[in-house]
């Protein structure tokens, strides 16, 4: 009798430790490599399994280089994590592949869309697509230029006075700056573009056209707007910055590299993120808003980008469920993250923390923010951006401006008819 | 006779037992990947979605592909760069440390120094040397008072500096085939040729190069099939790679922006199988020149 008593305890307890573990959720979490942000991570990840022991998360870092691609190759094979964050350059493709989830605000907790939205500011305008959020910003960010004080003052120069307003006013100001040798070659660049920076050349015209009240893409009707004489005006400044003025090109150092070395008098390529990096070479900096063009018909600082945590619509359902409950539970960290990776998202818990209050430059960011509007999110943003650079490098080996917009005009086309063509043969 | 025959039975089977893994390997990682790229050549297919069959599609739009024609134009001068140079400067540096003089050994092995870096760590190497107000401004441009040369900034210089660090790296590799070849002429037939009286033009062109046929073919089969699986130098030496303009632009490098940066994986795959048959042919044609010698 003892035995069979044993045994149908044994069958219960069994049974019972099945059903846990049928109800267990594991969850894999990729996220692409941030020194300062990977201990914050570890932590939130382990509160979250400590405050929901059904459901289990493996967390996988990815060095940046290779994070688009092994995300794209796992979702190819059928492997994909079940929550991931993008940024919003890149967001598109996925949206486009039916890979994104959107969001469940009841499996996060919230009522719906306002409640979420409401305790930002901005920044959901990246994730947006066709009415709906597929997201949640961990990371809002928008470039604004930083001036080395110190050379400033050494051109005669006062950064609070003196930085241009205008982009037409920028290259007397940069060349006051510019130390030159026999030949006038640029020894030390009062300020130039970061031309080796693939992003800046998908911000910068974006920002430029926007505040002529354009845009390089019609992300509406999917269509390249870049023969216009907006573009045109935009694309004779870069030409004639590096070959009239000689003020620049991307024949040098990467900017940023530059202005940490005292090499570059003023660079536009930073972030918020950028004050620690600043504050290690020693630069005494001062941070100023983009020039504006003159009589331009919005006052936009540089275009906004921002990271996203994402879920995966081909996860199971319970999966899905876990992981919008795991990204509420993270992005409601946003005061811990900016405090101790730079994360900034304009939330109300982070611009009433402490590390934000203490950030001289914060609400200077703020400020540009709210102004400042997302680059088009397109399907294929690399071969949209190669044909920019290509068209960029022809104008500076001396190809006019009014030739080459016309094939940058077709070749963007060209890629975006291709993705849509695929997306709609696809959709058969 | 029975016991024989089950021994080879089993020796048989026993060999395939061996070789198994290793050809499997071979099945796994070269000829799978080869049929998947000739069947993804045929496919639209971008990773996030099932490939799609399109047939010809691929190859035909090639044809009035810019950025392929570009490319292929580049590849097939840089190709024209990193052969003949390489094959007449490698022949000539062999012949000359194949001549006994004082401190040849210690200068044999710096000049054979560019070899052991992989061509990444050189390229960075060269990317530094190249910087517009870099040494070799100072050293080339500095007789005429420049202090800015755009090596890699200029689609017209660009190119050339490519093939020139490829070249530098390049030749001391086909020089060891060279002093391989070299080494296996028989001494008594260029002893024969001293003693009738000729010289070391002569030598050269009537004993050391009749003998040197194979290595010949050798060396331009290997610089050639290298130089059209060029993707390391473009990639990494331009601020942009491929770049200013596309001028830098190959074959290898517009396979892995069409594969992993446009994920146009059937347009990756057309170009490589392109890429293929182009070696493919060029290695033939030179095999028989190989028979031939």
């Amino acid at each position: 009798m003892a035995v069979w008593l044993r045994l149908a305890a044994c069958m219960v307890a069994l049974a019972w430790a099945g059903a846990a573990g049928a109800q267990q959720v594991t969850l894999r979490m990729w996220m692409h490599e941030h020194p300062p942000r990977i201990p914050i991570d570890k932590q939130i990840v382990a509160e979250f399994e400590k405050a929901n022991p059904d459901i289990k998360v493996d967390h996988e870092i990815i060095p940046v280089a290779e994070y688009p691609t092994k995300l794209l190759t796992a979702f190819a094979a059928g492997s994909g994590p079940d929550i991931f964050n993008q940024s919003s350059m890149l967001v598109a493709q996925y949206y486009n592949a039916h890979i994104l989830a959107p969001i469940d605000y009841a499996a996060m907790g919230l009522p719906n869309e306002a409640a979420l939205t409401s305790q930002y500011s901005s920044g959901f305008d990246g994730i947006r697509f066709q009415g709906k959020l597929y997201g949640i910003p961990t990371e809002v960010s928008n470039w604004a230029c930083f001036a080395n004080n110190a050379i400033w003052r050494e051109a005669g120069l006062d950064p609070d006075k003196d930085f241009p307003k205008t982009w037409e006013a920028l290259p007397a100001v940069a060349e006051k700056l510019t130390q030159r040798d026999v030949n006038g070659v640029p020894r030390r660049r009062g300020f130039d573009f970061n031309w080796p920076n693939r992003a800046t050349f998908w911000f910068m015209p974006n920002t430029m056209l926007h505040q002529l009240g354009t845009t390089m893409i019609d992300e509406e009707n999917y269509k390249a707007t870049i023969d216009t004489p907006a573009a045109r005006k935009v694309f004779h400044y870069f030409q004639d910055w590096a070959n009239k003025y000689r003020l620049g090109g991307p024949q040098y150092t990467d900017a940023r590299t530059d202005f940490l070395g005292g090499r570059l008098a003023t660079d536009c390529s930073f972030g918020i993120w950028g004050i620690p990096q600043m504050a290690a070479a020693k630069i005494d900096w001062s941070v100023h808003p983009a020039p504006r063009f003159e009589g331009a018909v919005s006052d936009n600082g540089i275009d906004i980008y921002a990271f996203y945590m994402m879920v995966n619509a081909r996860s199971s359902p319970s999966a899905q469920k876990a992981a919008w409950k795991l990204v509420r539970f993270y992005t409601d960290h946003a005061a811990e993250l900016f405090a101790g990776a730079g994360l900034f998202v304009p939330r109300k818990e982070v611009t009433e923390s402490e590390a934000y209050k203490n950030n001289p430059a914060a609400p200077f960011f703020l400020a540009e923010l709210k102004k400042a509007r997302f680059s088009p999110r397109v399907v294929g943003y690399d071969q949209v951006v190669d044909a920019i650079l290509r068209g960029r490098d022809a104008m500076l080996q001396g190809q006019s401006v009014e030739t080459v917009l016309p094939t940058m005009d077709d070749e963007v086309n060209a890629a975006l008819n291709r993705e849509r063509a695929r997306a709609a043969a696809m959709a058969r | 006779m029975i016991g024989r025959t089950r021994f080879r039975f089993h020796f048989k089977w026993w060999g395939l037992v061996f070789v198994l893994p290793a050809v499997g390997f071979f099945a796994a990682f070269n000829v799978f990947p080869m049929l998947f790229g000739l069947y993804l050549s045929f496919t639209d297919y971008d990773l996030l979605n099932p490939p799609l069959w399109v047939g010809l599609d691929n190859f035909a739009n090639l044809l009035s592909d810019k950025l392929f024609l570009t490319a292929l134009r580049n590849t097939l001068m840089f190709v024209a760069g990193a052969t003949l140079p390489v094959w007449i400067l490698s022949l000539f540096a062999a012949l000359l440390f194949d001549q006994a003089f004082r401190g040849r050994d210690i200068i044999k092995a710096a000049f054979f120094l560019p070899v052991l870096p992989p061509i990444v760590v050189v390229a960075v190497i060269w990317r530094v040397l190249l910087h517009p107000n870099g040494v070799m401004t100072w050293l080339i441009g500095g007789r005429w008072g420049m202090t800015e040369i755009r090596w890699l900034a200029d689609a017209v210089l660009a190119p050339l500096s490519m093939i020139a660090v490829h070249d530098w790296a390049a030749i001391p590799f086909f020089m060891v085939i060279w002093l391989a070849g070299l080494a296996g002429i028989p001494a008594e037939q260029r002893e024969a040729a001293a003693l009738d009286g000729a010289g070391p033009v002569r030598t050269f062109w009537y004993i050391e190069l009749p003998h040197l046929r194979a290595t010949a073919v050798l060396v331009a089969a290997l610089s050639s099939i290298n130089a059209f699986q060029a993707f390391a130098l473009q990639y990494v030496l331009p601020t942009d790679p491929g770049g200013p303009a596309n001028s830098t632009l190959v074959l290898g490098l517009l396979v892995l922006k069409y594969g992993f940066q446009y994920f146009r994986m059937g347009d990756a795959a057309a170009v490589s199988m392109v890429m293929f048959a182009m070696i493919l042919l060029v290695t033939i044609v030179q095999l028989r020149f190989n028979r031939r010698a």
